[in-house]
């Protein structure tokens, strides 16, 4: 998910906010998406980690709010959502090759309001979540009939040196005292029920930090080697859709061989996050009221939370995203 | 690299927040070190980084690509610059030919034995973005992106075998089109000028690696010839002004740029092309330019930088050092400091 979007829905929310308040996702929590038969793969593509990509006006359509208008150009976000969606195509191939039979894509990137893949170049085999909000944000649209969990294009962690690096709106975000950055915390809801994560691309500061994360294993695609915040050592995209593919078509076969475990934790879960430093109070107040979600506040922008479900802190974290938009 | 592109291209990537900086004036700023302020690693890991995609043997080719000596190219506002940096959409055209320029030298390189190939974006008119990444060659390694440690000469390592510059331009005060250096308005290393083309000619050389080919002016093929004494090179254009030229058919520099980087190649497995050496330890006196030099903070903060003393004329400091990747390194400080808002 993009860093930047939660401040610039900000923008477009408190433009709307008089008439027309931001659509809750709640009532939206127990649907599902349509059912395929044959081994399931769930695919969540963020643009931060693909290839190539290492500026923010590449990942940005300009068109989140007012911010964000200049952080673009017609030649940059246009020129990577098609590159984007060849990676998605280049992944759907390799696991389709090794015997994967259904593939749900869910935008896993803020840009555009999670709307990145172009549907009409996508593989014609592939159901797409996108738009926003969605109640579980990155893993909307899974349940416990998927057999895998790819991320791609995926960044490193907040605090970390790696290209466009930042964790959902936190600072810091630990459960049960564990780091977790975005993958870490959608493996830790997708793992709750039963589904593995098999393949991880990105940069090689966001593969370093994610296989001390999750203990089980998985494939490794290093994508591109940050040099900065906003520079990187890069391949070809063409290369990177090779490795994309041969990795996916590993990926299904070492799942489908148990090589790969869900990644859990000890419950309750006793999440603790920090909201970003940049925040507004108004919305660290926000945070504070949320009345659905038993937070306890442990300084100016601290919180703890324990639950019994990671669905649920799924839910907190789009909660989280509604409060800051409003 | 264009100086004054970057300084716009940072405020822009730049937190909104921090855009409306005040005027330059000599009240305390930010000095921050760049690595908290822009996330830019070291330069050694960048090199590391680097030397983990190198092949052990074969012939690795590292080719700086900058825009001002394109075939064609001859205005920095409207060519050197995309709309989004206050630019033209003319901008497009350049940035493919560019693509074009560094594919048939690539393509001239293999055709010799050239087996790898590292390209590393040297023009700041779209922040180090300019290559259309899906048109390059496929087998080359590109490093884009800013801020990036020495940024033309990110990752450079003693496993290159030679190192290109394509359309480099002039040095500061020179008659070449769109001619400059950095944030100087001249820069010496033991009292021999260095262009932006020399300046990555003497980094590399301290590693073993040579200057093998420049294309660009006439001016620039010149200067560069000087100060070098061997090299191949490419003259896209004759200037006639610092925005106008004589220039050549794109068509016929891609063949001359394929030609030269066959040439180039043979003549350093020949041993004909050396890589620059110089005394150590290195003398480096520079002036930062004029528009710099009138601010007072930032002729402090340089000043201040380790190892920097003023010496005489305005703005003008030594530094000297054992290591031409320390100079390098201090490039990247002035840079940032004069980048400051």
């Amino acid at each position: 998910m993009r860093p930047f979007l939660v401040p610039a829905l900000l923008c477009l929310a408190s433009l709307l906010h008089a008439q027309n308040p931001p659509p809750s996702s709640a009532p939206f929590r127990d649907k599902q998406v349509p059912h395929e038969p044959g081994f399931r793969v769930f695919i969540v593509p963020d643009m931060e980690g693909m290839g190539s990509a290492v500026d923010i006006h590449e990942v940005i359509a300009g068109n989140e709010g007012e911010r964000y208008k200049e952080l673009t150009g017609p030649d940059y976000w246009d020129r990577f959502r098609l590159l984007l969606t060849r990676e998605v195509n280049a992944t759907i191939r390799g696991a389709r090759g090794a015997g994967a039979r259904s593939f749900v894509v869910n935008e896993g990137h803020g840009g555009n309001l999670f709307a990145n893949v172009l549907p009409w170049e996508l593989d014609s085999s592939a159901i797409l979540v996108r738009g926003f909000p969605k109640p579980l944000v990155m893993v909307t649209g899974i349940d416990s009939s998927f057999g895998t969990l790819m991320f791609t294009g995926a960044h490193a962690n907040a605090g970390s040196p790696g290209v466009l690096a930042h964790n959902f709106a936190f600072d810091t975000f630990t459960v049960n005292g564990k780091a977790l950055n975005e993958v870490g915390i959608n493996a830790l809801i997708a793992g709750e029920l039963g589904v593995s994560v098999s393949l991880v691309s990105g940069d090689d500061v966001l593969i370093d930090e994610t296989k001390t994360m999750l203990p089980n294993g998985f494939v490794a695609i290093v994508t591109k080697r940050a040099v900065g915040r906003s520079a990187a050592i890069t391949y070809s995209p063409a290369k990177v859709r090779r490795m994309l593919q041969n990795g996916a078509a590993d990926a299904v076969k070492r799942e489908l061989r148990g090589d790969f475990k869900p990644f859990t934790m000890e419950r309750p879960y006793r999440v603790e996050f920090a909201l970003r430093r940049t925040f507004a109070d108004s919305i660290v107040q926000a945070v504070a009221g949320l009345q659905e979600f038993k937070l306890e506040r442990k300084g100016d922008r601290h919180f703890s939370y324990v639950t019994g479900s990671a669905r649920q802190m799924g839910w907190l974290l789009d909660a989280i995203e509604e409060a800051v938009l409003r | 690299m264009i100086r004054l592109l970057s300084v716009t291209a940072l405020l822009i990537a730049t937190p909104v927040w921090a855009q409306g900086h005040p005027a330059r004036d000599s009240t305390p700023r930010d000095t921050t070190p760049p690595a908290a302020a822009f996330g830019v690693t070291e330069y050694r890991q960048a090199r590391q980084k680097l030397e983990q995609d190198m092949q052990r043997d074969g012939f690795s080719v590292y080719i700086i690509a900058d825009m001002e000596g394109l075939a064609g190219a001859v205005r920095n506002a409207t060519e050197m610059r995309p709309v989004s940096r206050g630019g033209s959409p003319q901008h497009e055209r350049f940035r493919q030919e560019l693509t074009d320029e560094v594919n048939a030298l690539i393509a001239g390189a293999r055709s010799a034995g050239a087996t790898q190939f590292i390209v590393n974006e040297g023009h700041g008119g779209t922040l180090f973005r300019n290559i259309l990444v899906d048109r390059l060659d496929p087998e080359a390694i590109l490093i884009r992106g800013y801020p990036k440690p020495i940024v033309m000469s990110t990752g450079m390592n003693p496993m290159v075998d030679a190192m290109m510059i394509v359309g480099a331009h002039a040095n500061a005060g020179s008659p070449g089109v769109i001619s400059h250096n950095f944030a100087f308005d001249s820069f010496t290393v033991n009292g021999k000028p260095l262009n932006e083309a020399g300046i990555a000619a003497f980094i590399g050389g301290e590693m073993g690696v040579p200057l093998a080919l420049a294309s660009g002016d006439d001016v620039l093929t010149r200067e560069t010839l000087e100060m070098l004494g061997a090299l191949e090179t490419v003259t896209t254009k004759t200037a006639f002004s610092r925005s106008a030229a004589a220039v050549l058919p794109p068509a016929t520099v891609h063949r001359l740029l394929r030609q030269a980087g066959v040439r180039a190649v043979r003549r350093v497995k020949a041993g004909e092309l050396r890589p620059l050496k110089m005394e150590t330890p290195y003398q480096v006196r520079f002036c930062l330019r004029r528009s710099f030099t009138e601010d007072d903070w930032v002729r402090t903060t340089v000043g201040r930088l380790n190892g920097v003393s003023a010496i005489g004329g305005p703005g003008c400091f030594s530094y000297t050092s054992e290591s031409a990747e320390a100079v390098g390194n201090l490039l990247n400080e002035v840079e940032w400091t004069v980048l400051k808002p």
